[in-house]
């Protein structure tokens, strides 16, 4: 865990004469941060052309050789940081831009533009690398017209570079960067001038940057829809409220007090959750669950012991497939999950199948009109035998190496199992034949995340040893709502009662037919639902590790017969607003400091 | 001069991890090689080249090599064309994060 920021900046702000502004946002790394905004732009240095006389011209050459070599440098630095952060193939952007920098056709074609022109370095490097962009730009090419982003930030680089502005020297220590899109390196780098907090753009829950931030213990949030950048000007004092998603601009002294108390109790919290590290995730009443980690990169490895992690409910296995472009071996395939399991044994790692489809891949040559409803999970698995199969042997190999489970994703219905399952029965066969051993038992589970196969529980219960319950998916089907929509996007709704009440139906289905029930999704992770999804009987929480403390916390605090009966409450409501009142009012009764900390 | 057709294989085109691969490929020899698209022919060992030349998946390139070890040259860089730069039968064209371990 990275050290707590509590210092307080040397300024205040005069909160005197600016008017509070406050942006609903999406929460990405949680934490409160509270300073000065820097913004962060790479995308402005100023490029205005300069009439050279006959005798600067060699200098400006000169100017622009040396500002060349200095972004390589800076370039092979920013991958050597990255590849150490997050591995080798982050590093491929980076080698390409350094080639970029080498390459003849724009350092003559600059070269050439500076001597014709009598011009300065950066109004060359501009008009160079301009006309590349445009031609990128042009291309019918979806995928190829975004690499002219790449275009764009090496020249954007060398522009610095020539008016020698590194990127990190502008930023004064202790201030919240506010950056239309951001990735993973800039926060290492940023890390280093002990920025507060970040706001962007462009990313995710999942995306490099986020993880980096949750990774780094800085507090960030995405603007949704509005765009930081416009909306804060360099200087603006600003509140980045990391669960909440809220940015507050040039905050009244109310309340910067408010968060200042705010951020105090979650110091304390934070203190109190460590000392709760060692302590299981037990009910007053002796009622016990498992909190278990999502991963996706292997930056993610050290924060399971880190927050400890009992054990992976989900492993990502696209994420492999879709960084490296390609399909992996069943030796690449082998060794990764072999790195998981070492690290996660003698817990249980799950590793889903990989889940391809909806909004992660465009099915090359096939436009899907509704992708969600479309080719995805098991249905290319079914499709790609050979995709399968390989990642089958390969779960099974590794299987050796510590607790393993399998996990099938978007199953709509049993068939689908009962073929998943003939599979792996196969591979088993031809793995004894080679000599080769696995875990002859390994579990196999499936993801409940489509209605069908949670109207269908008792069912599937029959089929499985484990279920999953994916929660964004499973809401989206629910309600019909597309996640992905902006014009919908505030009617997706976990605490909608439609989507509970499949909850609870699955869970009690899996009871029955005693098999195990976790959950996976972000909802897992709302430490709102921590109280009803105990009740319900829930087994695991599978969340991304930073989450784990406070999930715990609220199970300490609470018996399982209260929980039962907050999700009894929970299930006869009508409407999401109502059931979100029985639950803040639990949080309200037990005045618990995080009660103050969510927004209800 | 030695000519040789090939079709961009791999399913995200030349992208940025394969473009970087050709020219570094084609640098490692003497001959010079040209590639050449829909009538726009660009210096092969130019990665801006190679890049600007946006050629999508299923893409047609004329390629020409020339010099003392263009057949050597002509093998090798038709040989990745052929293997789609490592990045074989995967219906993916999106690049994101890292994955679980280093490989």
């Amino acid at each position: 865990m990275p050290p707590l920021k509590t210092h307080t900046p040397m300024e205040e702000p005069d909160t005197s004469k600016q008017t509070e502004q406050i942006l609903q946002g999406i929460g990405i790394s949680p934490g409160f941060a509270i300073a000065p905004a820097y913004l962060f732009s790479r995308t402005k240095p100023s490029l205005q052309r300069k009439q050279l006389s006959h005798e600067e011209i060699p200098t400006e050459q000169i100017r622009l050789d040396e500002a060349l070599e200095r972004a390589k440098y800076e370039l092979k630095k920013v991958a050597s940081v990255a590849e150490e952060k997050i591995g080798s193939e982050s590093a491929h952007i980076f080698e390409a831009q350094v080639q970029i920098l080498e390459d003849p056709v724009f350092t003559n074609a600059a070269n050439a533009f500076i001597l014709n022109e009598a011009c300065n370095a950066e109004y060359a490097v501009q008009m160079t690398l301009e006309r590349h962009i445009g031609q990128m730009e042009a291309s019918g090419n979806a995928y190829l017209r975004e690499r002219a982003q790449e275009f764009q930030d090496v020249k954007d680089r060398v522009l610095r570079s020539l008016q020698q502005k590194r990127l990190i020297s502008k930023i004064q220590q202790h201030r919240v960067v506010v950056a239309q899109n951001l990735t993973a390196a800039d926060l290492v780098l940023f890390s280093k001038r002990q920025v507060l907090g970040c706001v962007m753009d462009i990313g995710g829950t999942t995306s490099h940057a986020s993880i980096m931030a949750r990774a780094l213990g800085v507090p960030a949030l995405i603007s949704a829809g509005w765009q930081a950048e416009r909306v804060v000007e360099e200087g603006d004092w600003v509140i980045v409220d990391g669960f909440s998603g809220i940015l507050v601009i040039n905050p009244s002294p109310e309340t910067m007090q408010e968060y200042r108390l705010k951020q105090a109790q979650y110091s304390k919290l934070l203190e109190q959750q460590s000392e709760l590290k060692h302590l299981p995730a037990e009910t007053l009443d002796g009622h016990r669950v498992h909190l278990r980690a999502n991963l996706e990169f292997s930056a993610e490895l050290p924060q399971l012991m880190e927050y400890r992690a009992e054990g992976v409910g989900l492993v990502r296995t696209e994420m492999m497939y879709l960084a490296q472009g390609r399909a992996l071996t069943e030796e690449e395939q082998l060794a990764l999950y072999k790195e998981v399991l070492e690290a996660t044994s003698p817990f249980v790692a799950t590793f889903r199948l990989i889940d391809l489809g909806g909004d992660k891949v465009l099915p090359l040559g096939k436009h899907e009109p509704n992708p969600f409803l479309g080719w995805r999970g098991v249905r290319i698995l079914l499709d790609r035998q050979s995709l399968l199969r390989s990642q089958i042997r390969a779960i099974l190999r590794a299987s050796v190496y510590g607790p393993t489970r399998l996990m099938i994703p978007m199953v709509t219905n049993i068939g689908e199992v009962r073929a998943i399952k003939r599979m792996i029965a196969r591979t088993k066969i031809e793995l004894a034949a080679e000599g080769k051993t696995f875990d002859s038992k390994m579990q196999v589970g499936i993801m409940v995340e489509v209605p069908s196969v949670a109207l269908m529980a008792d069912l599937f219960a029959e089929e499985v040893d484990f279920f999953s319950i994916g929660t964004n998916d499973l809401t989206q089907y629910v309600l019909a709502v597309d996640r992905g929509n902006d014009l919908v996007a505030n009617r997706f709704d976990e605490m909608h009662p439609a989507v509970l009440q499949l909850i609870a139906h699955t869970i009690q289905a899996a009871h029955r037919k005693g098999i195990f029930v976790g959950m996976c999704g972000e909802f897992a992770a709302n430490p709102l639902a921590t109280p009803l999804l105990l009740g319900m009987g829930l087994d695991a929480f599978s969340v991304s590790p930073v989450f784990i403390p406070q999930i715990k916390r609220i199970i300490r605090n609470l018996t399982y017969q209260e929980a039962k009966e907050i999700a009894e409450r929970v299930l006869i409501q009508q409407d999401a607003r109502s059931v979100r009142k029985v639950v803040s009012e639990w949080f309200g009764q037990n005045q618990d400091i995080l009660a103050s900390l969510m927004k209800i | 001069m030695i000519k040789r057709t090939v079709t961009v294989r791999n399913r995200a085109g030349l992208h940025t991890r394969p473009s970087s691969l050709l020219v570094k490929a084609a640098s490692r020899f003497k001959a010079d090689f040209f590639i050449e698209k829909d009538g726009f022919e660009i210096n092969g060992k130019s990665i801006i080249g190679v890049m600007t030349l946006a050629a999508e998946p299923g893409a047609t390139l004329y390629l020409m090599f020339e010099g003392e070890d263009a057949t050597e040259a002509a093998n090798e860089i038709c040989a990745m064309f052929e293997d789609g730069f490592g990045e074989e039968a995967m219906m993916t064209k999106v690049v994101t994060p890292k994955p679980l371990a280093s490989t």
